[in-house]
């Protein structure tokens, strides 16, 4: 195909796409979600902190001293209950130990606190003994039990949710002097293993949890400092852009992609097009950089907008002039590509609603199991970053945000040669895809 | 007769053009217990499931309602025939319903059998919740001749409600997670609303 026929290709893509309601739902949906999270949110400059102030808010740090009491009393409790709260996909899940499970928590416990196995079970007894004489509320503590639940401020709340008698008074403990902290950390990750990963005591949640620390001026201070100076002003809100319209780059991109697909077949333009001259790469290239290049301008609109205003809340600010192109570049422009680049190929391998059923599932995933600031793998599908702030959380992560985006960039291409090919194939009158229920689907 | 005619309707639209959406529902039902908690939740906590990830089956189930005809020939075919094609969806929306309240109903069993505080209230919320998905995917797919539209309306819906959460008013999806259950009725009425909005357009635009 010469490069003028690619182009004129290109153009009618281009227009076919821009003309969609698909593309129209999409536009409005970035539009709404940039102007609620992000235009709506942003309401004046960040105030400099003053010294002297009472609160500066808290910093999840890691203090041992706070850490560890905390998170031993927390497991202690959940140890009684028998009942561990995690996130494995960023959902409440209630976990429950074997008796053997049980067992090897009861020797971490044991470490932590000094109780001996003994005195640990009699104390569950005890709970037990208590709550059956107790006639009304009577819990029980054991395995096979539903009735019991133990809140974190160690409350008895009963299937229902109501809160009942308090359950007990924690025995008193001291941590052993021989227990250091990394031992400590060692044991809670031991726990974290035994209850299946991503619970409280984890080493992405442990911190967070359980040694929240008032921030000093000085902190406070440095945090404004790198959010004014390193970041240019506008690099943390950029990120912040980018943190919210990427939850929607990473799902709606697939209805663009499946609904160009599908058009031909829907217009019975099918036969027409395959008969041309022009190449099934022309074509499908032709058709995948029309959609990106269309999909992307809502954003470039929206991330304009937003330099314009975060730019008038400082006045004289010296600003990193190009923070919301060079993030939108790097950070959106991967995703759009990769989306649009399934969309396409499962369409044409199987049918549009897998398409949309397997992004869905990786979009459902990548949401709600990374941390909300500072989510980012190597191979997440959305970056989290909500907050202006934690430069430096993400700076340690920027290695992988890079490795991630290049990786879904080189395999958005990859996808859409892979296209051509099936489309190709398909130009010959040779069956491929993947057959459903006898015949190919045409959803 | 009348009832012979109406089996066979059933039985045809039900093996060429029901299976996968089913399957794909049956996907998500499996799916619903490895991503959430289901044993011993008070009432809030088992909303969750329900509310948040078992509705998704009511947009997969009514959306394509209209899908066959999305195909010019069989839309042709369908036109040429005496039995009204409108009445034909409305027997395919009809048995949708009862598989969904099928599937949210057996859900809702087996939580209480996982001895989650569940009760009709939440079959009720976790129903009209799907419901209300699924017209909005019906409307889109209704309105615009595409299905794929019809999904992404469903989706945008659905993305809206975790970010706008309870500025939604009485139609945020998730009000039973949040502890207060209310809307729901609004949503049914909301939902049959635009289900009847549909079948009229339809009605008018294709007779």
């Amino acid at each position: 195909m010469k490069g003028r026929n690619f182009f004129a290709l290109y153009g009618r893509e281009c227009r076919k796409v821009f003309c969609s309601l698909t593309f129209l739902l999409y536009a409005a949906a970035v539009f709404a979600m940039f102007y609620t999270q992000f235009y709506s949110g942003v309401n004046g400059p960040e105030v400099e902190p003053k010294q002297g102030e009472s609160y500066y808010g808290t910093v999840a740090r890691e203090v041992p001293e706070v850490l560890m009491p905390r998170a031993t009393e927390s497991l202690l409790i959940e140890y009684l209950a028998n009942s561990y709260v995690a996130y494995p996909i960023g959902f409440y899940k209630e976990i429950r130990l074997t008796e053997t499970k049980r067992g090897e928590m009861a020797d971490i416990i044991c470490e932590l606190t000094g109780f001996t196995r003994e005195e640990l079970d009699r104390f569950v007894r005890g709970i037990k003994g208590n709550h059956e004489k107790s006639g009304k509320n009577s819990f029980e503590i054991g395995e096979g039990n539903g009735d019991l639940q133990i809140d974190g401020n160690g409350f008895v709340v009963d299937g229902g949710g109501n809160l009942g008698e308090e359950a007990f008074s924690l025995p008193e403990y001291s941590f052993s002097e021989s227990l250091t902290y990394e031992r400590f950390r060692k044991l809670m990750r031991a726990a974290d293993k035994l209850i299946g990963g991503k619970s409280k005591y984890s080493d992405t949640y442990i911190i967070y949890n359980f040694s929240q620390v008032p921030k000093t001026y000085e902190e406070a201070m440095e945090e404004y400092r790198l959010l004014i100076k390193e970041d240019g002003v506008t690099g943390g809100y950029a990120r912040l852009y980018c943190d919210y319209v990427g939850i929607i780059l990473g799902i709606l991109p697939v209805f663009a992609a499946v609904s160009l697909m599908q058009l031909d077949r829907r217009a019975r333009m099918e036969q027409l097009i395959y008969s041309r001259r022009a190449s099934s790469a022309g074509i499908v290239f032709a058709r995948y950089a029309a959609l990106v290049s269309v999909m992307i301008l809502p954003v470039i609109i929206t991330a304009g907008i937003a330099q314009a205003k975060v730019m008038g809340y400082y006045p004289g600010v010296d600003m990193d002039l190009f923070a919301f192109a060079r993030e939108t570049f790097i950070w959106l422009l991967p995703q759009i590509m990769l989306v649009a680049a399934i969309g396409m190929v499962v369409t044409e391998l199987a049918s549009g609603l897998i398409a949309i059923l397997l992004q869905g599932a990786w979009w459902f995933g990548s949401l709600f199991s990374g941390s909300i600031s500072g989510g980012i793998g190597k191979f997440s599908l959305m970056l989290r970053h909500n907050s202006l702030y934690k430069r430096d959380i993400l700076m340690e992560q920027y290695g992988d945000l890079l490795f991630n985006r290049a990786f879904f960039t080189v395999l958005a291409i990859l996808l859409v040669m892979f296209t051509a090919v099936i489309y190709e194939e398909k130009r010959r009158g040779r069956g491929i895809g993947i057959r459903v229920f006898g015949k190919n689907c045409k959803n | 007769m009348e009832s012979e005619f109406l089996a066979k309707i059933v039985k045809i639209n039900l093996r060429h053009n029901f299976l996968q959406h089913l399957l794909a529902a049956i996907g998500i039902v499996i799916l619903t217990p490895v991503i959430f908690e289901t044993s011993s939740l008070d009432g809030k906590l088992a909303a969750q499931p329900l509310e948040m990830f078992l509705c998704l089956s009511g947009a997969i189930l009514f959306t394509p309602i209209f899908l066959p005809e999305q195909d010019e020939n069989i839309r042709d075919l369908i036109r040429s025939k005496r039995t009204n094609y409108l009445a034909v969806c409305a027997v395919r929306f009809a048995y949708s319903a009862v598989v969904l309240a099928a599937i949210i109903g057996g859900f809702t069993f087996f939580m209480r059998a996982c001895e989650s505080a569940v009760g009709w209230q939440h079959f009720f919320g976790a129903f009209v919740t799907a419901l209300f998905l699924g017209a909005l995917g019906f409307l889109g797919a209704g309105i615009s001749g595409n299905v794929t539209v019809g999904y992404m309306v469903a989706m945008i819906y659905y993305i809206a409600n975790f970010t706008l959460k309870d500025k939604l008013g009485n139609f945020y999806l998730f009000s039973m997670s949040s502890g207060s259950g209310d809307g729901k009725l609004f949503l049914l009425a909301a939902a049959l609303l635009l289900v009847a909005a549909v079948f009229e357009w339809k009605r008018v635009r294709e007779g």
